[in-house]
């Protein structure tokens, strides 16, 4: 499982950047998308190998859990990144309102802005 | 003692009453000046108890340190809140002052008290993730402000910001879940304890150096400070004072917490990557500043350029480089922030700062000339004003650390700073010429001139009263850095349960 998740979180920060890098809005919108969920999934990873272990709800105390904290971390981050990603939706259209484009090179060519 | 909620809480009532109060009035402008005033009174009450040598630990929820969320206040985040409280009155006046209260934007008020808030609870904060919490906070507060009076050419220049930020945050998250799984809790005391255990694994050195790139990102540091310079002369002046005054000095407190609180002091190597990258971010971003040719764009490469100082010394890591750490950047909120507000009353007068079109200050305006006199040479370090001893102090560690290279460039960075200095005043005060117009007769910057005024007498008493505040700055080194002593206050809280953990 660690392997897996390793070479998953390192996919989605590769393809992440690759959009982000793009000049298109919608595909900068989604780089940052994935870029907050594979952060969510690095913390998640940190409660080590769920394999033989129950979900942090104490039913029985015999049984060993998976780390809960990682969990409640991402929580909140994600709820974080969710208001961040519509700030960043409002951000991307006002760009496009204002400047009519949505390619990040043309609004930032100097010679046209002057 | 539930005083290290005061910082936190008072911020969040003002916002969230003047966003239920709406429109702006005259009311509406006296409440949140009274809101900030009491801030200011809270955060010296708790400098004045801190200094005499106590430390606040506050568990939320009552739970064991160890297990729950605590703020912990100590000497250099009393003073770090004093000086947050200090400019955002500084701050909100100037705005009541530049601004009717017809024209005011209703959220300015509300956003910026959010904005405190997450200052003020990175201040306070003692565990990683609700650092991270802190830092959304106050990020979120100033994507808000970044656009909120921003125009069609203004809001291009809030994209860079925002997605620089969005790129720290996953990193500062991913951050948090590597400190996670080394040391198994994320409460800096326990952090600091557990540590000094792993010293020499070479994942605490890759920790450091995330650390580095997520805080360096924040305060500025040479490769990632490109964001800096185009987004904040787009905000409005009193806005741009406060974000030049504290948002990259959080990064700085930031760093110093987590190098001298936090992880074990043998961490050599990214010790001199901080020094080096500092002296990088000095000399270029001084460059920066002499190829600008209006006051907020010189002003703001001059914050890169400072921001080099304080994490130079944060590099060197002796005792004294970390006290004249503390005492630089007490002397420049103060002072940058000023200069900032100097430059608005400038861009008033004159209707613009392009300096090619400004002057007849000097003749018309002495004092603000007097004022901008005080406060440019204190920031280009000139002896007695605040600006001097923090540098002095800087080379002479430097000198006895032998760092020849550093210390050049430091020196070099105060005379082109000085250079830059020079030419805002002979642009915009010094010259003479009958093309300027010069608007004297709209009064309202008497107004903006006192304000001004008030932070200049602050800062000549930072100047002229070095010696006992740099014995502050001592001993808030002292305490930074003894991780032991943190560690000892922070986990001595027990909670409700007293310890007891079983149900």
């Amino acid at each position: 499982m660690q392997l897996e998740t390793a070479l998953l979180i390192g996919v989605m920060f590769t393809v992440a950047t690759y959009l982000v890098l793009q000049r298109s809005f919608v595909k900068i919108l989604f780089g940052f998308l994935i870029l907050t969920n594979a952060a969510n999934f690095v913390v998640l990873a940190m409660s080590g190998r769920p394999d033989g272990k129950v979900a942090p709800v104490v039913l029985d105390p015999q049984s060993p859990m998976v780390d809960p904290l990682p969990q409640a971390l991402i929580l909140t981050a994600i709820v974080i990144g969710f208001g961040v990603a519509a700030y960043l939706v409002f951000l991307l259209y006002r760009l496009f309102l204002d400047q009519k484009t949505t390619n990040a090179a043309e609004l930032y060519d100097e010679k046209e802005s002057g | 003692m539930n005083w290290p909620l005061a910082p936190i809480l008072l911020p969040l009532l003002t916002a969230l009453v003047t966003l239920f109060w709406g429109r702006s009035s005259l009311p509406r402008r006296w409440f949140v000046a009274v809101s900030a005033t009491m801030q200011l009174v809270v955060a010296l009450h708790l400098t004045a108890d801190t200094v005499l040598g106590r430390t606040f630990v506050l568990g939320l929820g009552a739970w064991p340190a160890q297990f729950g969320i605590v703020l912990v206040v100590d000497l250099l985040s009393a003073i770090m809140l004093s000086l947050s409280a200090l400019i955002t009155l500084a701050s909100v006046l100037y705005g009541y002052a530049e601004t009717s209260v017809r024209l005011e934007h209703p959220l300015r008020a509300t956003l910026t008290q959010f904005l405190v808030m997450g200052i003020n609870l990175t201040f306070c904060t003692g565990d990683l993730f609700n650092l991270f919490v802190a830092f959304e906070i106050m990020l979120i507060a100033s994507y808000a402000l970044l656009t909120l009076e921003a125009d069609d050419w203004d809001i291009k220049h809030a994209f860079p910001y925002v997605a620089i930020n969005l790129f720290g945050s996953a990193l500062f998250i991913s951050a948090c879940g590597l400190a996670y799984k080394l040391f198994g809790t994320l409460n800096f005391a326990e952090i600091s304890l557990r540590a000094a255990l792993l010293t020499g694994d070479f994942r605490l050195h890759l920790l450091a150096l995330v650390l580095i790139v997520v805080f360096g990102i924040k305060a500025g540091l040479f490769p990632l400070y490109y964001w800096l310079p185009n987004s904040y002369p787009t905000l409005p002046i009193p806005t741009s004072a406060l974000f030049a005054g504290m948002l990259t000095k959080v990064g700085v407190y930031v760093l110093l917490r987590m190098f001298a609180t936090v992880l074990p002091h043998e961490l050599t190597f990214a010790h001199t990557l901080l020094a080096w990258l500092a002296g990088a971010t000095m000399v270029l971003a001084v460059m920066g500043a002499i190829s600008r040719n209006f006051i907020r764009g010189i002003l703001s490469f001059h914050i890169l350029s400072q921001i080099g100082f304080m994490v130079l010394a944060i590099g060197f890591f002796t005792p004294l480089s970390l006290a004249a750490c503390v005492f630089y950047i007490v002397h420049h909120i103060v002072v940058k922030s000023s200069l900032f507000l100097i430059g608005g009353v400038a861009l008033r007068l004159n209707g613009t700062d392009d300096l090619d079109r400004m002057g007849n200050l000097w003749k018309h305006t002495p004092w603000l000339g007097l004022l901008f006199l005080f406060q440019a040479l204190s920031l280009a370090g000139i002896p007695p004003l605040s600006g001097f001893w923090g540098k002095y102090l800087i080379v002479v560690v430097g000198l006895q650390e032998r760092e020849y290279w550093l210390v050049g460039a430091s020196i070099l960075a105060s005379i082109l700073t000085l250079f830059s200095m020079l030419k805002i005043w002979n642009g915009a005060f010094w010259t003479v010429s009958n093309s300027v117009p010069l608007r004297t007769g709209d009064r309202r910057w008497v107004g903006m001139t006192t304000v001004v005024a008030g932070l200049t007498v602050v800062s000549l008493v930072i100047g002229f009263g070095a010696e006992g505040v740099l014995r502050i700055a001592m001993q808030a080194a002292e305490r930074l850095c003894d991780q032991q002593g943190y560690a000892r206050e922070v986990l001595a809280y027990l909670g409700k349960a007293g310890g007891n953990l079983s149900p």
